[in-house]
């Protein structure tokens, strides 16, 4: 695998001094900073002077985020070297023993117990600490689902969105959840990211689903102008025909697959009635 | 008013469960639309010859749910079925109770079908042998969802349909039982579950 000296092209000062700035401005890109810090510390350690101490520390903590528990310990063990008696770093050895595998069990056994709202405040105090933990905040989110507590999974996949903007599943997750939620704006919402889903995979019939339902429900809507009433229309229009395409696609050549073409067709006919 | 439930509907319901045991499942109910409305006609039982698998894993978000019912009424109406009733199965093995999806769909289905009821499968009790019914029926009497004692009568051959489902299970037929979720995933995947219906028809 190559270097981030050899990716990027930068030096080992440039290095620094990104770490600094992500320092500065309190930036949770745990998974940088440990492929950053990892190799600044290993081979250009001896150049880094004073500043490799609060490199160890900023490395560690991003390492605990990505349950790189070997790294965590390994700058522990040279900052407690340097210094035995620091309160400050007995602090960081605690957040240490609290290992992330702990805790995960005890949420696990939570879960299994039916204790969602324990297992919810656990999972919440976990992710203060680790706070790049996807699957985390994934399965933090499901819990939120499970209780019906739609604003709170929605926040859960916010921060899924932000960190992993590509992955289409999120924004239609998203959107799902804000079209359970309810409500003209929420609709518009969840229309918008069931299409940026789609932008990002044109292959999810979710999304597809998702925006010809949501499209559908606005232009429905006695609230809405005649503009945005026509707009969704095409949009709901467009998402049909792509639904239609799709079946039609995944129909050829069996004919079980008829009646779920011809059902597919139905319904998208008895909706349009009933939005016009 | 109680319905009785058929060998295949009975089986798809308990292979669906076996499929994801980790998760929450529920699914669709359907029974065989009837001309007449006979004024006595409450105390026939509705049979329920079909269930339709819908979702594994997160069941309380709406958008699926809203497709799967309208394309599934759809269907229904092709073959002179209607959706008599839901299905449900909790995550948690030992927790068989009503919750608010089960309620929210039933609703939904009531809107369409006065004696619609709800079956919880309790997954706890899933063995291969299939012993006894691990079913629990719920009628809507009085605003209140109230479960009815399961007996043999709930079945329309309830011996026939522990042989079938034992045979199924331990021939791990589930692994090919199609939800809606696993339609959705792919196209071609189709939720009337032909190849498991075979199956049942071969072994009555």
């Amino acid at each position: 695998m190559a270097s981030v000296s050899e990716m990027y092209d930068v030096g080992w000062e440039e290095m620094r001094d990104k770490l600094r700035k992500w320092r500065e401005d309190n930036f949770r890109n745990s998974e940088q900073i440990v492929d950053v810090g990892e190799e600044l510390i290993s081979e250009h350690g001896s150049k880094l002077g004073d500043d490799i101490w609060i490199i160890y520390e900023q490395v560690m903590i991003a390492a605990l985020d990505c349950s790189r528990d070997d790294l965590a310990l390994t700058c522990l063990q040279e900052l407690r070297k340097q210094f035995p008696d620091s309160h400050r770093v007995k602090r960081l050895s605690a957040s240490a023993f609290k290992s992330s595998t702990a805790r995960k069990r005890k949420i696990s056994i939570l879960k299994a117990q039916g204790k969602s709202t324990e297992a919810i405040r656990e999972l919440n105090e976990y992710l203060e600490q680790f706070v790049g933990d996807q699957e985390a905040w994934h399965e933090l989110s499901e819990l939120y689902i499970n209780e019906h507590d739609y604003g709170k999974a929605a926040f859960c996949l916010e921060e899924l969105m932000m960190t992993n903007p590509h992955n289409h599943l999120y924004c239609e997750q998203y959107a799902e959840v804000k079209y359970t939620q309810g409500g003209l704006e929420n609709l518009e919402l969840s229309r918008k990211y069931f299409a940026q889903a789609l932008r990002l995979n044109n292959r999810n019939m979710r999304a597809l689903f998702g925006l010809y339902m949501s499209a559908s429900h606005i232009a429905a809507s006695p609230k809405v102008s005649a503009k945005v009433k026509k707009d969704n229309m095409k949009y709901a229009s467009w998402a049909a025909s792509q639904i239609n395409r799709a079946y039609k696609l995944a129909g050829r050549g069996t004919k079980e697959n008829k009646c779920s073409v011809k059902a597919v067709e139905e319904m998208l006919e008895s909706m349009q009635i009933t939005m016009s | 008013m109680p319905i009785q439930l058929t060998s295949q509907a009975y089986c798809k319901m308990l292979l669906h469960a076996a499929k994801y045991p980790h998760c929450a499942v529920n699914g669709l109910l359907v029974a065989e639309k009837t001309k007449d409305k006979k004024k006595d006609s409450h105390s026939e039982p509705v049979l329920c010859v079909d269930c339709v698998p819908l979702f594994h894993g997160t069941l309380a978000l709406a958008p699926m749910l809203e497709v799967a019912l309208t394309l599934i009424d759809t269907w229904c109406k092709e073959n002179n079925y209607v959706i008599a009733g839901y299905y449900q199965a909790n995550e948690r093995t030992k927790d068989s109770r009503l919750n608010q999806v089960a309620e929210k769909v039933a609703a939904r289905i009531s809107e369409n079908f006065s004696e619609s009821a709800i079956v919880m499968v309790d997954s706890s009790r899933l063995t291969m042998s299939c012993f006894e019914p691990i079913v629990l029926i719920y009628d809507h009497h009085e605003n209140k969802w109230k479960s009815r004692e399961v007996t043999v009568d709930s079945f329309e051959d309830w011996s026939e349909a522990q042989k079938i489902t034992s045979a199924l299970l331990e021939n791990r037929c589930y692994e090919n039982l199609i939800d809606f979720d696993n339609h959705l995933d792919d196209l071609r995947n189709d939720w009337t579950n032909p190849v498991i219906n075979k199956s049942v028809l071969d072994l009555c």
